[in-house]
């Protein structure tokens, strides 16, 4: 087994509220990410996945507090701070966030929005720099001449494409991916998948895909970690997870997916809504909305590991005492 | 060319407003009671031969209809009637009024537009910190001042060491260059000074407030994540983008601008356009009121014009 | 996108329920307590002047521009009246103007924008064109260029200042109206056959008039503003005493060569008090009601890091 490029052990991120109290938004999160394998981060909105996506790259308003390790290539880069981070970020950690309108700055093209990733870490200058912007947006399907233009003259899988362009311009090693499809529609949903597989696949790189859209993750990942009220609930490669889930949040998510529960089962929605995250948990989190809770339920699980590289926080895997 | 239908559209909106003030100031002169004021050829003093060459011009005893007509054509020549002061036409009083003023507004507002920039970018910068308490403090407060007031404060504050009045020292006879210069600068200082802190703390709200706006937005994150600095990501991403709210509301409050050079003209014996509105009002003459009032007005709508062209010009989603 | 605000903006409660809407400012924005207490304060003394004014307003009690003490703290004015009992009767006149002249304009421009924003259409166009010039048309010149001709009366500057105010309250309350408009129990209700004017006032003004006050402070704000310069100009009422007037007044004697600082001072004090009062009232009310949902990505300081916790689990 190589060493994992990345390392995050114990996350915990808490923000800062109008009324003096604090949004437990992380609570303790552990992920492990080995060169060109690929982890999808799945969970409901609000569940902490994107938080847990920018405080890797310390990308967190000033009204969080954070605390864990962060580790790339076993160097702890949350401890130093912003200025320990800054020289990891698009070089060894890039990201590509929603294609909404506004992810690129709508007043300049994105060829000068590429070339200055380029400038900023010396990859290149000037017309080798606009050399290298032609090579990238090709790389990534779209025609050179588009280079000239701005973010809002694009389409969304577009502007999608040249986001992920940029943020391969640094050959990074890992590329972070949050909610990439969410906001386009089916067709171009499909092309921006096959195009992170095929780039993923040809430039070696770690992927770690943050979504609540189960099927995204089944089509490109290989292993998949369940998030939670902020924290992660079941870790497994994805067969694993979707045959014998070992909790039952994630079961219920397949459940609740129409391609794949399966054409003869009754898509399911999972009742009720999730914790709030100001006020500490008392027990389970999941336990009001969960239909297999029992009486050891009261206590908060942890996470334990239920086969070879799969883990789930549920009393249900609880060994029965001898 | 990018949207030239809108830039025509523009043009073409500034040229109906102008149009729209011509005719108001029309209709308020002209239709106002008392006939010391329908009269343009009332010039106190005036020889016979002034009054009726007035009345020619002017069609004073045609219908309201043909001397609307008749108005719109001396306007096109440049004719704004003759003063009741000073039996000057009423565009040479003004030429000379506007020529004075200038300079000093000038200064005034891009001492308040740097400031505002400068003090409104740190206040957004430093969220929630006692900098951007004191920063929008005391743009409040100096927002909150009226213009007149200020100035005389500033009188009172600098009585001595500046004079407080009038454009140049009549008792330098036959300054040289360098004398003169700075005459003049020690003149202006104390007015523009005024306009420019009157002015300034709108400016300080208005761009701290688009800059908050902007640093919210997504491409300021990704800028971060690209790991640019967070300045430069000030400089190059955020303040460029806030530039056009910013364009906007300047434009605006130029109105306010308008007001507060009257005011400052008067408090500091100031021989612009502003104290020609006053002493205008004062003497009840109305030909330079009425010719005053459509200069400034006509300035307004040019300068909202540029200022809607030039947002044009640094937004690039403006296409229809 | 990456919209994390939704997690840290605890559950706001709509700031459209009028119950307690401004009870709640006051209580999250120290800068609108600020405002209130001053306003109320000068509000109080304004309404009790003829009562609690310590001399009367025409009674001259001393000398010409008579130094402050004990007896006349802030001194005496140009006619040897106390400054204090002037500056009281004076807040009197400048808030009835301004509260009056802020009257008219927020009928007409609540008026207009509620038309344009509910009906739409060529309706909506021609008004918004007229606010649009009216908007270029320097407000000042105009003021003045009226009452020279129409002549000085209390009266006269009200209706002069109302009129030009209404332009930014209509752009604002059409926007809302739009707004409110569009929400699915309003068409509803037009579906089940409701009057526009039963929808107007039933459904739209209760949730137009939070903003609606909000834009009224700001204007009381602007309306005295004007009238302060109106008085400088000698455009204001002769019969009345305005704080403008009491500037003007002062300037027109020669205050500052007499070395009166007094009488030139404290009314522009008070002047600028009332006007921030309001701004800072009327704009935290404006900021309640749109609240900024969006978290600065980008700020001088940065997250902070806190130690260890230990009880998550170590990354397998």
């Amino acid at each position: 087994m190589t060493a994992p490029i990345l390392q995050v052990e114990d996350l915990h991120v808490w923000f800062g509220l109008a009324d003096g109290g604090e949004l437990h938004a992380v609570q303790g999160v552990g992920l492990s990410l080995e060169p060109g394998e690929r982890l999808g981060l799945v969970g409901e909105s609000g569940c902490g996945k994107t938080t847990t996506a920018l405080a890797i790259m310390g990308l967190l308003p000033p009204s969080a507090s954070v605390a864990g390790r962060v580790m790339v290539d076993g160097e702890d880069i949350l401890a130093g701070g912003e200025a320990a981070i800054r020289p990891h970020r698009w070089v060894d950690i890039a990201i590509v966030f929603q294609g909404a309108m506004n992810a690129l700055n709508p007043v300049r093209t994105i060829g000068e929005q590429i070339v200055e990733s380029l400038e900023l870490h010396d990859r290149a200058r000037g017309t080798v720099a606009r050399a290298r912007t032609a090579e990238l947006l090709e790389a990534v399907g779209i025609p050179a001449g588009r280079a000239a233009r701005y973010p809002h003259e694009l389409s969304g899988g577009m502007r999608q494409r040249a986001a992920i362009a940029m943020a391969l311009s640094c050959n990074p090693r890992v590329l972070i991916a949050d909610e990439p499809t969410t906001a386009l529609d089916v067709m171009v949903q499909a092309q921006i998948l096959e195009l992170l597989d095929a780039l993923c696949r040809d430039f070696g790189l770690a992927l770690v895909l943050v979504t609540h859209d189960l099927p995204v993750v089944a089509q490109l990942c290989d292993r998949c970690a369940v998030m939670y009220a902020g924290e992660i609930v079941e870790r497994a490669p994805l067969d694993l997870l979707y045959h014998s889930p070992g909790h039952p949040y994630s079961r219920m998510l397949f459940a609740a997916s129409p391609d794949l529960a399966g054409l003869d089962e009754p898509v399911l929605s999972i009742p009720g809504a999730p914790p709030r995250l100001d006020r500490p948990i008392e027990g389970c989190p999941f336990r009001p909305r969960c239909d297999s809770a029992f009486a050891a339920c009261v206590e908060r699980p942890s996470l334990q590991e239920v086969a070879a590289d799969h883990a789930a926080a549920c009393h249900l895997n609880d060994r029965v005492p001898a | 060319m990018r949207g030239i239908d809108y830039v025509l559209k523009r043009i073409g909106f500034a040229v109906v407003t102008i149009f729209v003030a011509v005719t108001i100031n029309f209709v308020l002169f002209r239709l106002a009671p008392g006939s010391a004021v329908t009269n343009l050829s009332r010039v106190p003093h005036a020889t016979q031969q002034l009054r009726h060459a007035l009345e020619v011009q002017f069609g004073l005893d045609k219908s309201k209809g043909a001397q609307y007509l008749i108005y719109l054509k001396q306007l096109a020549h440049g004719n704004l009637g003759i003063s009741f002061e000073n039996q000057q036409p009423v565009s040479t009083n003004l030429r000379v009024a506007l020529i004075n003023t200038l300079p000093m507004v000038t200064l005034g507002t891009l001492f308040s537009i740097l400031i505002g920039t400068l003090t409104g970018v740190i206040a957004a910068w430093r969220r929630g910190t006692p900098t951007e308490a004191l920063t929008v403090s005391s743009a409040l407060g100096f927002y909150a001042m009226p213009t007149q007031w200020l100035g005389l404060m500033l009188i009172i504050v600098f009585a001595g060491v500046l004079p407080t009045g009038g454009m140049t020292n009549e008792f330098l006879l036959n300054p040289g260059f360098w004398q003169h210069l700075r005459d003049l600068a020690s003149h202006i200082f104390l007015p523009s000074l005024t306009l420019g802190l009157t002015l300034y703390g709108e400016y300080t709200l208005i761009v701290r407030s688009a800059m908050l706006e902007t640093l919210g937005e997504d491409y300021v994150l990704t800028a971060r994540a690209k790991g640019l600095k967070p300045w430069t990501i000030v400089r190059k991403h955020a303040l460029r983008n806030a530039m056009l709210p910013i364009t906007t509301l300047v434009a605006l409050s130029l109105g306010y601008i308008v007001a507060g050079a009257i005011l400052i003209e008067i408090v500091f014996s100031w021989p612009g356009i502003g104290r020609a509105v006053y002493e205008a009002v004062l003497e009840r003459d109305y030909p330079m009121l009425q010719g005053a009032f459509l200069l400034l007005t006509i300035a307004v709508v040019l300068c909202n014009l540029i200022a809607d062209l030039l947002y044009f010009k640094l937004d690039p989603r403006i296409t229809e | 996108m990456t919209n994390i605000a939704p997690l840290i903006e605890a559950p706001a409660e709509p700031a459209s329920t009028r119950r307690g809407f401004l009870l709640r400012t006051l209580r999250n924005r120290p800068a609108a307590v600020v405002g209130a207490v001053i306003l109320v304060v000068v509000v109080l003394v304004a309404v009790l002047a003829p009562w609690i004014a310590p001399y009367g307003l025409h009674t001259q009690t001393g000398t010409v521009f008579g130094h402050p003490s004990w007896k006349h703290p802030f001194g005496l004015d140009d006619g040897g009246i106390d400054m204090v009992t002037l500056l009281m009767w004076g807040a009197r006149v400048s808030l009835v103007v301004g509260f009056a002249a802020t009257f008219v304009s927020m009928a007409i421009g609540g008026a207009i924008g509620v038309v344009a924003g509910y009906f739409g259409g060529w309706v909506d166009t021609l008004l918004m064109r007229i606010t649009d010039y009216f908007l270029v048309v320097p407000d000042v010149p105009l003021m003045i260029v009226v009452a020279a001709i129409w002549g000085p009366s209390l009266f006269h500057i009200i209706i002069v200042i109302g009129i030009l105010l209404w332009t930014s309250t209509a752009r604002v309350i059409r926007a809302q109206v739009k707004s409110v408009r569009e929400r699915v129990y309003v068409k509803r209700t037009r579906a089940l056959g409701a009057g526009h004017t039963r929808i107007v006032l039933r459904h739209v003004l209760p949730q137009v008039a939070p903003l609606l006050i909000a834009n009224t402070v700001l204007t009381i704000a602007v309306a005295i503003f004007d009238e302060t310069a109106l008085s400088f100009l000698g455009l204001g009422d002769p019969s009345t005493t305005s704080l403008g007037k009491v500037i003007e007044n002062a300037f027109q004697r020669a205050a500052i060569s007499s070395g009166a600082w007094w009488a030139i001072v404290w009314p522009g004090v008070l002047v600028t008090l009332i006007i921030l009062g309001c701004s800072l009232l009327g704009g935290a009310l404006e900021d309640a009601l749109n609240p900024r949902l969006r978290v600065a990505h980008l700020s001088a300081r940065t997250f902070r890091l806190r130690p260890l916790v230990g009880r998550g689990d170590e990354a397998v």
